[in-house]
C-alpha cells in the first residue's frame, strides 16, 4: 500500500518539528490510525464510500504557499494558518495548546480512522477562540492549492465559542491547482452556554479531489449551532457532521444542499446526539444528482436516557435529473428515552410537476417555471441564514451550479 | 370566441371526455354542470392545457386559433385563466414575485415592456381590497398555509391582476363559506364585459345564485346531455341529477 508508506515517511520526517505535547498527541494518534489503516467498505460506516480507492495514489504531504485575500479574516494554505484578523484571538494548534486554549483531551483517539490521522499531523490547523459576549462575523478562506503532485493535506479548525457570543462564520473551501487531492479535513466546534453559532461552508471541489470532512460539535446549555452545508461533488466527498447536545436547551440545525453530476460521489452522515432533556434538533438535506452520479444521506438520532422532551426533525429531499442517479436514503433512530418526539421522512422525485404547471397556466414558461420551482427548492434549506447578502449570493452560486439533466 | 367540436380526451388510456360540443361567445357566462367524475374539471383541464390529459379526437378553436397546438403557458398568454379547484401550493416561491412574473411573461408575449414597479403595485394594491385578502399574502409563498378559502380569493386575485379574456372556475366555491362566496363572486362579476367570457364548472347551484349564468350545460359520462338557461340549475338542485338526466333521455 503505497499510500501508507508514503503517509508514514511523512509522519516521521515531520514528528520532529513539534513540541512533547504535539508530538505525544501525534504518536498516539497515528499508532491508533496505523493499526486500522485507511477503511474499505466491507464496513457498514462505509458501505456507500470505499475511501479506499485512494490506496493506488501515492499521496505525499502538502506544502502551503503564501497567498493574500483581503475579503478573508483568516486564510489556511494546505491546512496551515497563513493569514489571520485581529478581530478575534487566532493562533495554531500548539500555540492553543501551550496557552491552555485547548486541551490535550480536544484530541483523545477516536473510532474514525480518518479524526486520527488528522490528529497526527496535528500543529498547523488554526484555533479561533471568541470571547465570551463577543458578536463577530468572520470570512474563513480555506485553500487546497496543489501544482506539483498527488498530495494529501489535514486541515484543522477549531472554534471555541464564549459563553453568551455570537457568531457567524462563512468558511470557503477554494480549490487551486489540477493536481489530485486527499483533503482529510476537521473542524471541532466548542459552544459555550448560551453561544449561539451560524457555520456556513462553500464548497465548490475541484474535479481532481477526494475529501473527507469530519464536522464534530460539542454544545453545552441553550446553545445553538446552525449548520449551512453547501457541496458541489467533483469526485468523492465523504462529510461526516457530529453534533454533540450535552446539556438542556441546546439546539442544532443542519441545512445541506449537495449537487452531483457524471460518476462523482457524495455521502453525508449525520449523527446527533440528544444526551440530555429539552434538546431540539432540525436537520434539512436536499440534494440534486444528475448525471450517473450517486448520492448518499445517513442521518442518526440518538437520544439518551436523560434526553427526555427532545425535538428532533430530520428530512431528507432529492431530485433526480437524470435515469442513471441514484441515491442512498437511510434514517436512523436510536431512542433510549420515553418522551421524545422525533420525525424523520426521505423523498427522491424530480421537480414538482403540479407547481410547474400552475406557474405555467399563468403564463410563465417552462423553463422559468422550473428556475423558479428550483431556486424555491434550494431556497428553502438557505433560508435561515442571517447575512440577506451572504444567503443571495450562495443561493445564486448554487443556481448557477446545478447540472442540466442527463 | 371558443368552439369545442366533438371533444374526446382521456388520462392514462382511461377514457373521459366522449364527444363534447359547446360554443362559447365573448360577453357570455356558461355554467358546467355535472355529477362527481363526469368529466366537467377534465374538460377545465384539458382547456388549460394540461398535458396528462391526451386528446383522442376533435378540435377547440379560440380566437380563431387551435388551442391544443399551444403549450400551456401559451394559452394563458393568449388570455385563458384556470382558476384551480385545488391552487397548488409553491413553498418558497413569494406570492408577489411569482404575480409579477406571470404579468410580465404574459406581457411580453403581447410585445408589451415589462411592467413599472410603481404601476404594478397600484394594480396590487387595488385588486386585493377587491378580493378582501390581507396584504400580508402577497409577501407569503403562493398559497403556503393559506386557508382553503384564502386560497379560492387568491384565485380570483390572481385573475384579476392577469385579466384574462377566457376565464375557467372550476369548482370555485367549493370549501367558501357564504361570506367569501360573495366576495369570490363579486370579484368576478367585475371583471365581466362584453368583451370576456366565462365558464363556471360547478357542482352545485348555490355560486350561480351570484355569478349568474347565460346557458347551463348538463355533462355526464365525458358528454353534454342538457343545455339550458339559469332555470336548469334550478331544476337540478330541486330534482338532482339521476332525474333530470332520465327526463332528457325521454
Amino acid at each position: 500500500m503505497k499510500v501508507l508508506n508514503r503517509i508514514t515517511a511523512d509522519f516521521d520526517n515531520t514528528i520532529n518539528d513539534n513540541n512533547e505535547i504535539v508530538k505525544n498527541i501525534r504518536i498516539d494518534n497515528f499508532n491508533e490510525f496505523k493499526k486500522t489503516g485507511i477503511p474499505t467498505s466491507k464496513e457498514e460506516f462505509w458501505k456507500y464510500t470505499d475511501p479506499s480507492i485512494v490506496n493506488k495514489s501515492e499521496f505525499s504531504l502538502g506544502i502551503p504557499n503564501n497567498i493574500e485575500d483581503n475579503a478573508f479574516d483568516i486564510i489556511i494554505v494546505n491546512g496551515k494558518l497563513i493569514q489571520k484578523s485581529d478581530k478575534v484571538q487566532i493562533a495554531d494548534v500548539q500555540i492553543g495548546l501551550e496557552e491552555n486554549i485547548l486541551e490535550i483531551s480536544d484530541f483523545n483517539k477516536t473510532n474514525n480512522p480518518f479524526i486520527n490521522l488528522n490528529n497526527a499531523f496535528l500543529a498547523e490547523g488554526c484555533v479561533i477562540n471568541f470571547e465570551p459576549n463577543s458578536e463577530k462575523e468572520i470570512k474563513v478562506l480555506n485553500i487546497v492549492d496543489n501544482e506539483k503532485s498527488e498530495q494529501i493535506i489535514h486541515p484543522r479548525i477549531i472554534v471555541k465559542a464564549g459563553k453568551n457570543s455570537n457568531i457567524s462564520m462563512l468558511e470557503e473551501i477554494r480549490f487551486l491547482g489540477k493536481k489530485k487531492n486527499l483533503v482529510n479535513s476537521v473542524t471541532n466546534f466548542y459552544l459555550e452556554e448560551g453561544a449561539n453559532v451560524e457555520h456556513i461552508i462553500i464548497d465548490d471541489f475541484s474535479e481532481e479531489t477526494y475529501q473527507i470532512s469530519n464536522v464534530l460539535v460539542r454544545q453545552k446549555k441553550d446553545s445553538a449551532f446552525s449548520s449551512y452545508n453547501y457541496s458541489n461533488a467533483k469526485n468523492l466527498t465523504r462529510k461526516d457532521f457530529i453534533v454533540e447536545l450535552k446539556d438542556r436547551g441546546s439546539h442544532c440545525d443542519l441545512r445541506g444542499i449537495y449537487l452531483a453530476d457524471n460518476d462523482n460521489h457524495i455521502d453525508h452522515h449525520t449523527i446527533i446526539e440528544h444526551e440530555k432533556e429539552h434538546c431540539t434538533s432540525n436537520e434539512l438535506y436536499k440534494g440534486i444528482l444528475s448525471g450517473k452520479s450517486t448520492g448518499v444521506f445517513n442521518g442518526r438520532i440518538h437520544v439518551h436516557n436523560e434526553g427526555q422532551k427532545t425535538d428532533a426533525i430530520q428530512s431528507n429531499q432529492n431530485i433526480l435529473l437524470s435515469d442513471n442517479a441514484i441515491i442512498h436514503t437511510k434514517p436512523e433512530l436510536e431512542i433510549y428515552a420515553d418522551d421524545v418526539k422525533c420525525t424523520h421522512g426521505a423523498t427522491v422525485g424530480q421537480l414538482d410537476e403540479k407547481g410547474i404547471f400552475y406557474l405555467r397556466t399563468r403564463g410563465i414558461k417552462k423553463k422559468e417555471a422550473q428556475k423558479m420551482m428550483m431556486r424555491a427548492y434550494v431556497g428553502e434549506v438557505l433560508s435561515g441564514i442571517k447575512n440577506d447578502e451572504t444567503r443571495n449570493d450562495l443561493l445564486e452560486k448554487i443556481i448557477r451550479n446545478i447540472p442540466d439533466g442527463e | 370566441m371558443l368552439k369545442i367540436e366533438n371533444l374526446h380526451a382521456s388520462v392514462e388510456e382511461t377514457s373521459i371526455l366522449k364527444g363534447i360540443n359547446l360554443e362559447v361567445n365573448a360577453g357570455e357566462t356558461h355554467a358546467i354542470m355535472g355529477p362527481n367524475g363526469s368529466g366537467k374539471s377534465t374538460l377545465a383541464q384539458v382547456l388549460a392545457g394540461h398535458e396528462d390529459y391526451e386528446v383522442d379526437e376533435g378540435s377547440v378553436e379560440y380566437l380563431g386559433k387551435d388551442l391544443l397546438e399551444l403549450d400551456v403557458d401559451e394559452r394563458a398568454c393568449e388570455g385563458i385563466f384556470l382558476a384551480f379547484q385545488y391552487p397548488v401550493e409553491l413553498p418558497g416561491v413569494n406570492n408577489t414575485y411569482f404575480l409579477k412574473s406571470a404579468l410580465n411573461a404574459q406581457r411580453k408575449h403581447r410585445g408589451e415592456s415589462e411592467i413599472d414597479a410603481m404601476d404594478f403595485m397600484d394594480i396590487i394594491s387595488d385588486k386585493i381590497k377587491l378580493l378582501n385578502l390581507k396584504d400580508s399574502l402577497l409577501k407569503r409563498p403562493v398559497n403556503e398555509g393559506f386557508s382553503g378559502g384564502e386560497k379560492k380569493r387568491n384565485e380570483i386575485f390572481q385573475m384579476a391582476v392577469l385579466e384574462p379574456k377566457l376565464a375557467l372556475l372550476d369548482e370555485t366555491d367549493s370549501g367558501l363559506d357564504i361570506d367569501a362566496l360573495k366576495i369570490v363572486a363579486n370579484g368576478v362579476n367585475s371583471m365581466k364585459n362584453e368583451k370576456k367570457a366565462t365558464i363556471v364548472v360547478t357542482h352545485y347551484q348555490r355560486l350561480l345564485n351570484y355569478i349568474v349564468p347565460d346557458f347551463v350545460h348538463v355533462i355526464v359520462d365525458g358528454k353534454i346531455v342538457k343545455s339550458g338557461d339559469k332555470t336548469l340549475a334550478l331544476e337540478l338542485e330541486e330534482k338532482g341529477y339521476e332525474e333530470v338526466i332520465k327526463e332528457s333521455k325521454n
